[in-house]
């Protein structure tokens, strides 16, 4: 009997102790961005975070993934359900304005400003409140292949050809320019030349590699040309603007080039792995693609066909010169933290100077301020890049932080694609989408 | 002793009945709640009865008659292929599975792989600068057509809904063909049926509970297929590959239409049972 008084008290305690780690050995747990060079990098940041001398055990981090297909659904309803399952979540640019009511403003102290800049953490700011660290820019290079451009601009019969198929299909007589001037019709028109369908003397099988799936991430890669042309979501009154002249000549450039044959016929079901198999073979000339690609595309042993070759400049020029989508990916903090002292205290450290170099030289993409990116120019070369071309030509539209804008970019992936597909038309695509607009920005 | 009976009937059954009203019955009430009410992920838990709204913002969705016209297309087509495949199968293989039963475990296959890793399988396999089948194709032919393009979405995804799901229909037809007496077989011999009338005269017709039944399962799944379907094309250029399913999914989760996607459920559950009643009312017909 008294045995058993003194065991099961015994036995109760060992169980709960073992049953209950977050009592036992409080941590701050980080739902991080899962798969590719951002997990990669929080996980080398999050070792360094932990060996730090003075990190008490009850703060240390430990890191959650779920897995990347659906995780801004599965994220929404664990946060909606007021999960405490974790401390620290992933927000990005276009979702602050959706997950702001489950997470928490978060004070980052004055380092933050001089590592990332005052328009990159705007990036992570909802109704003037800064709701977390800066951890991955992401925009669009223009990927092309310098071989092939080269060898165009050398040879004056293929210059010829290059003028009679502009004038055919872009209705202008064109010369190839170099890249880093194109303008979108330059681009077309490259596109087309090195098109088989349009020339059969082309070495390669399309002229460029459109991402053109019913998905919200390409409505991101394809709003720069129309931006290019000064298209907006919302005029300065916050009336719908999606039916101007600029998405209509963005969006009959993508019909014309798809027609053509100047991309995949299966580009209707291309995003971001297609696009990559499709440039890395070899087979393509140009894409526009995230920034995220570029270490894969450049890379000798992931991409042995095009890495030597290929070079990276900003999407092509508009009447309104370049633009360039920008939008952030980041960490903040969750309402219903169980740990919110350490997850602060993490947070803050994340934002200092020291963390984020660790960060970019893990693999990650980090936006940082001009003299702090100096530090790792030679080994990140494309982060050079990356801030240049976010500080000169990024652009966030009107209304695209707002708590709908995940839903906006999904009605017009649906609306575009149906008529890129031939379903409907263009004018009624875009009644579609203004209408729908009118109704998700109105909530 | 009918009293006892009916006694012991309802001991039975009470754990049943619990069961499936704490499980299905609340969840099925919430939901009916849901369906009626204007609700988003922040009022979950205080959701404001507004009247039949939901069901008629479903209704007038034009994305909504497109999601059932595809799904109805798919469903039966699928089911159709399936259960003509299976049937020939089984009576083809039978001779051969009577003395090789181990033959039949490779035959299942297909039905061990997640329907959605079967669709990120085709992705990889029909992409046309990394899959295997455009790269022979260009090899032999000079060309590939799209596999997931606008005009070939929908029959790749019946071709890959029918390999994976016809060892299914096979498994069903196999058993009940096997199951048909040897002497009603025999005694049709003697008196001179050739082959193809005792399978039209007699096997078939023993079989048909099994093909009506078959038929059905596979229309229901093909009806609300989900998981290859989105694995592999998405919801489609312009929502063409969009199923009630997929359509629910979307208006729930990237929408936040909580109610509008529970009312478009309810239709879908509507929809079901009226199959199923349908299936009931055949099979005591047969009875008769």
């Amino acid at each position: 009997m008294k045995l058993s008084r003194t065991f099961l008290p015994a036995i109760a305690a060992l169980l709960a102790s073992v049953a209950m780690p977050g009592i036992s050995n409080a941590t701050v747990t980080v739902l991080g961005w899962p798969g590719g060079s951002e997990e990669t990098a929080l996980r080398a940041t999050v070792e360094a975070y932990n060996a730090k001398p003075g990190i008490a055990d009850a703060d240390k981090v430990e890191l959650l993934f779920f897995n990347r297909e659906g995780f801004y659904d599965k994220l929404q309803a664990d946060m909606a359900a007021g999960s405490n399952a974790f401390d620290i979540n992933l927000v990005a640019t276009y979702s602050i304005g959706r997950y702001a009511p489950y997470m928490e403003p978060v004070d980052l102290g004055s380092d933050a400003a001089k590592t990332f800049g005052e328009s990159v953490l705007k990036t992570m700011q909802f109704d003037g409140k800064q709701y977390g660290v800066p951890t991955d820019l992401s925009l669009h290079f223009m990927y092309y292949r310098k071989d092939l451009i080269d060898a165009l601009m050398k040879d004056d019969a293929a210059k010829a050809k290059y003028a009679e198929i502009s004038k055919k299909y872009l209705d202008k007589e064109l010369q190839p320019k170099d890249p880093d001037s194109w303008t979108w019709d330059d681009w077309a028109a490259t596109a087309l030349y090195f098109s088989k369908q349009v020339n059969s003397g082309s070495p390669v099988r399309y002229g460029t590699v459109l991402q053109m799936k019913n998905l919200l991430f390409n409505m991101m890669v394809f709003q720069s040309l129309p931006r290019s042309y000064g298209a907006d979501w919302t005029d300065k009154d916050g009336n719908v603007t999606i039916d101007s002249d600029a998405y209509k000549t963005g969006l009959e450039l993508y019909k014309k080039l798809y027609d053509a044959g100047a991309s995949p016929k299966d580009s209707l079901s291309y995003e971001y792995p297609e696009t990559n198999a499709a440039y890395s073979s070899g087979q393509t000339a140009t894409a526009l693609q995230w920034n995220a690609a570029a270490a894969d595309l450049t890379s000798a042993d992931k991409s042995p066909a095009v890495a030597e070759v290929t070079g990276i400049v900003p999407p092509p020029a508009g009447p309104n010169g370049r633009a360039d989508h920008i939008h952030g990916l980041g960490l903040g903090l969750n309402k219903n933290a169980k740990n919110k002292d350490g997850a602060v205290k993490f947070l803050k450290w994340l934002a200092t100077e020291d963390a984020a170099l660790l960060y970019a030289r893990s693999g990650g993409s980090p936006a940082l301020a001009p003299d702090v990116v100096a530090k790792v120019a030679k080994e990140r070369p494309d982060l050079v890049k990356l801030g240049e071309f976010a500080s000169k030509y990024g652009y966030v539209m009107n209304g695209a932080t707002s708590a709908n804008a995940l839903s906006i970019y999904e009605l017009q992936a649906k609306e575009f694609t149906g008529y890129w597909s031939g379903q409907q038309s263009l004018d009624d695509a875009l009644a579609h989408t203004r209408a729908g607009m009118q109704d998700l920005l109105k909530k | 002793m009918a009293i006892v009976k009916r006694a012991e009937e309802r001991a039975y059954l009470t754990p049943l009945v619990g069961f499936l009203l704490l499980f299905l019955g609340f969840p099925a009430i919430v939901n009916l709640i849901y369906s009626v009410s204007t609700v988003s992920f922040q009022t979950l838990r205080s959701p404001s009865l507004s009247g039949f709204g939901n069901y008629l913002t479903v209704l007038a969705d034009h994305g909504f008659w497109q999601a059932i016209s595809f799904s109805m297309r798919f469903g039966i087509l699928t089911a159709l292929v399936e259960c003509l495949l299976g049937l020939f199968l089984a009576i083809f293989l039978a001779p051969l599975l009577s003395k090789r039963a181990a033959l039949m475990a490779p035959l299942m296959l297909p039905l061990m792989v997640a329907p959605a890793m079967i669709g990120l399988m085709y992705r990889l396999v029909l992409h046309e600068f990394a899959g295997p089948v455009p790269y022979y194709l260009f090899e032999w032919f000079g060309d590939s057509p799209a596999f997931l393009d606008i005009n070939h979405a929908f029959w790749t995804l019946t071709v890959v809904e029918t390999l994976q799901w016809t060892p299914f229909a096979f498994l069903l037809f196999y058993m009940a063909y096997v199951a048909v007496p040897l002497d009603v077989r025999e005694a049709a011999s003697l008196d001179g049926a050739s082959g193809l009338k005792i399978l039209w005269w007699i096997e078939l017709p023993l079989m048909l509970p099994t093909l009506v039944i078959a038929f059905f399962i596979r229309f229901i799944d093909g009806f609300r297929v989900f998981d290859n379907v989105y694995a592999l094309t998405g919801s489609g250029a312009g929502g063409s590959t969009t199923s009630l399913s997929i359509y629910i999914y979307q208006a729930f989760f990237k929408e936040g239409a909580i109610g509008k996607a529970v009312a478009a459920s309810v239709i879908l559950f509507l929809a079901s049972l009226a199959v199923l009643y349908g299936l009931n009312w055949l099979a005591g017909r047969r009875r008769l």
